[in-house]
């Protein structure tokens, strides 16, 4: 609907995209005409999905344009995320990635429940996090840097799945995709102490830093994992997340 | 959903919570199935007929479409592996204590409910410890002989995963089809949880290990193979109740030395 009064607009005053447009999508495929045949198009375009109507304005207005969606004025649906401009979108999974950083890895009131944490779990967090950890120890290694990567990456990213499937097969009730974001933030105290590490080059105070990081890590990983299972299984299901947080500790102490 | 698979667990997908069922559908080849299925006597709800449970319904028909099916939708669903790591911490605790205590009735132990828990973290265990001991022995060693050049070889966390579980998985498969050659039924899962468990002893030699004193590092791996070779022999004994198959109980000990050895030379060098 706000396509109609968008591509109305768009006859009037081209709108510089805020970013090229995207390539038409695998929908409904839409004869493109030119503007002069907008009104008979405004009709289709009202009867077709969101997506194809987009690259129609685009290819009817010739140029780069987008509509800018308008639900201000009551002409439909809010406007979907794929239309909105990229800082938007970087801005809300940035703002996601830190709310669920305080969830899980600063003290907050709703440590205990562990539902409450991270219900709305992303996997761009974990995503950096592990990355930038893998390019830490990848820079400061002195020989065979892919290969200190592709042993970083592989062994947090492929733990982290062994990890909840662990807890699964223990009997333990979780969310695959909550735990595999959960184990991925609860590497930021790791990351921090890699990077304080990397940047003075003391070995007691790589022993310390890296301690305490290691301890704050798994003090952040502990109320997810030992709430999901049978309470005589508790060690069974942490002691694996102790031992590749350990693991990682150990590679942080001895190449950063 | 098909109407005769009414044993299914109700949830065949990632990301939701699986229905822990009482299934023990053994990830075993197909081929050794029917010869195992007598040896499968004291698992988890016994199934009529003795087929060894899995999806087939109790009365449903036993042609070898369904049969196919059943076997292909059982390897890739978590919850049918689910019955092997049916244990508690104690009773893990005990098991490892047991382990490298060199006493009887491990293999009782682990008859009834046979985890696979143990070797899989025990292993994983192992791969991360050698990687870092090792690396850290060598540290030591070129410490006392005043080297300068000294850099963290991730090689070492590569080849003791290929090692380890190599040797976790590959070694009690290959005795299992020998023992299944010359006649002796034996259970796949048991010889894994078995060969698992045996290797806990070189967690603790693999700490001691880091004394640079090169006789003493010996000396103490000597000791950990031993201990763990005289289990394998121990519980293989056990496990096959006085069938006279000496050459392979003894190829196994000598195999668990050699892997002593192994870690020995290649890693704390």
């Amino acid at each position: 609907m706000d396509e109609m009064a968008a591509t109305a607009r768009s006859q009037v005053v081209v709108v510089p995209a805020a970013r090229p447009s995207s390539p038409p999508r695998a929908s409904i495929p839409v004869s493109s005409s030119s503007a002069a045949s907008a009104p008979p198009q405004q009709t289709a375009t009202a009867k077709l999905p969101f997506s194809a109507a987009v690259p129609a304005s685009t290819s009817a207005s010739g140029s780069f344009s987008v509509p800018i969606p308008i639900a201000s004025d009551g002409l439909g649906p809010e406007p979907s995320t794929l239309t909105e401009p990229v800082w938007d979108t970087v801005k809300r999974d940035l703002a996601r990635i830190v709310s669920n950083l305080k969830l899980v890895v600063f003290p907050n009131p709703f440590r205990d429940d562990p539902g409450k944490a991270l219900r709305d779990w992303d996997l761009w967090g974990p995503f950096f996090f592990i990355v930038l950890l893998g390019l830490i120890l990848s820079w400061s290694a002195t020989a065979k840097k892919s290969q200190v990567f592709a042993v970083a990456f592989a062994v947090l990213a492929a733990g982290a799945i062994v990890l909840t499937l662990n807890v699964l097969l223990l009997g333990g009730h979780i969310i695959f995709f909550q735990s595999l974001s959960l184990l991925g933030y609860c590497l930021f105290p790791l990351d921090v102490g890699a990077l304080i590490c990397m940047l003075k080059d003391s070995v007691i105070l790589k022993m310390v830093v890296v301690t305490v990081t290691l301890a704050w890590s798994s003090w952040a990983a502990y109320p997810l994992m030992s709430a999901a299972v049978n309470p005589k299984r508790k060690a069974l299901a942490l002691y694996p997340v102790f031992l590749m947080y350990i693991s990682v500790a150990c590679l942080i102490i001895a190449i950063v | 959903m098909d109407e005769g698979y009414a044993n299914l667990p109700t949830s065949h997908l990632l990301g939701s919570v699986p229905a822990v069922t009482q299934d023990d559908r053994k990830p075993s080849p197909p081929a050794a199935q029917d010869a195992a299925a007598t040896s499968r006597l004291q698992e988890f709800p016994p199934a009529p007929g003795g087929n060894g449970g899995g999806y087939r319904p109790p009365g449903g028909p036993a042609d070898g479409d369904v049969e196919n099916q059943a076997d292909w939708k059982g390897y890739f669903n978590v919850a049918s592996y689910a019955p092997y790591f049916n244990v508690d911490t104690d009773v893990v605790v005990d098991r490892l204590i047991s382990s490298i205590y060199p006493m009887d009735g491990f293999y009782r132990k682990i008859d009834a409910n046979p985890d696979m828990y143990g070797p899989l973290w025990i292993t994983t265990t192992l791969v991360f410890m050698l990687a870092a001991f090792g690396n850290y022995a060598t540290y030591l060693m070129q410490n006392k002989k005043d080297l300068d050049i000294w850099n963290f070889d991730v090689g070492y966390f590569s080849w003791a995963a290929s090692v380890m579980y190599g040797y976790a998985v590959i070694v009690p498969a290959v005795f299992f089809f020998l023992f299944q050659y010359f006649g002796s039924r034996q259970s796949l899962v048991r010889f894994w949880c078995m060969w698992g468990y045996s290797l806990f002893v070189f967690i603790p030699a693999s700490v001691l290990l880091l004394i640079p004193v090169e006789f003493l590092r010996w000396v103490i791996i000597a000791l950990a193979g031993g201990a763990s070779s005289w289990f394998i022999a121990l519980n293989l004994k056990e496990c096959t109740e006085g069938a006279d198959l000496m050459v392979l109980m003894a190829s196994a000990s000598v195999l668990q030395f050699a892997l002593a050895l192994f870690i020995k030379v290649f890693f704390f060098a």
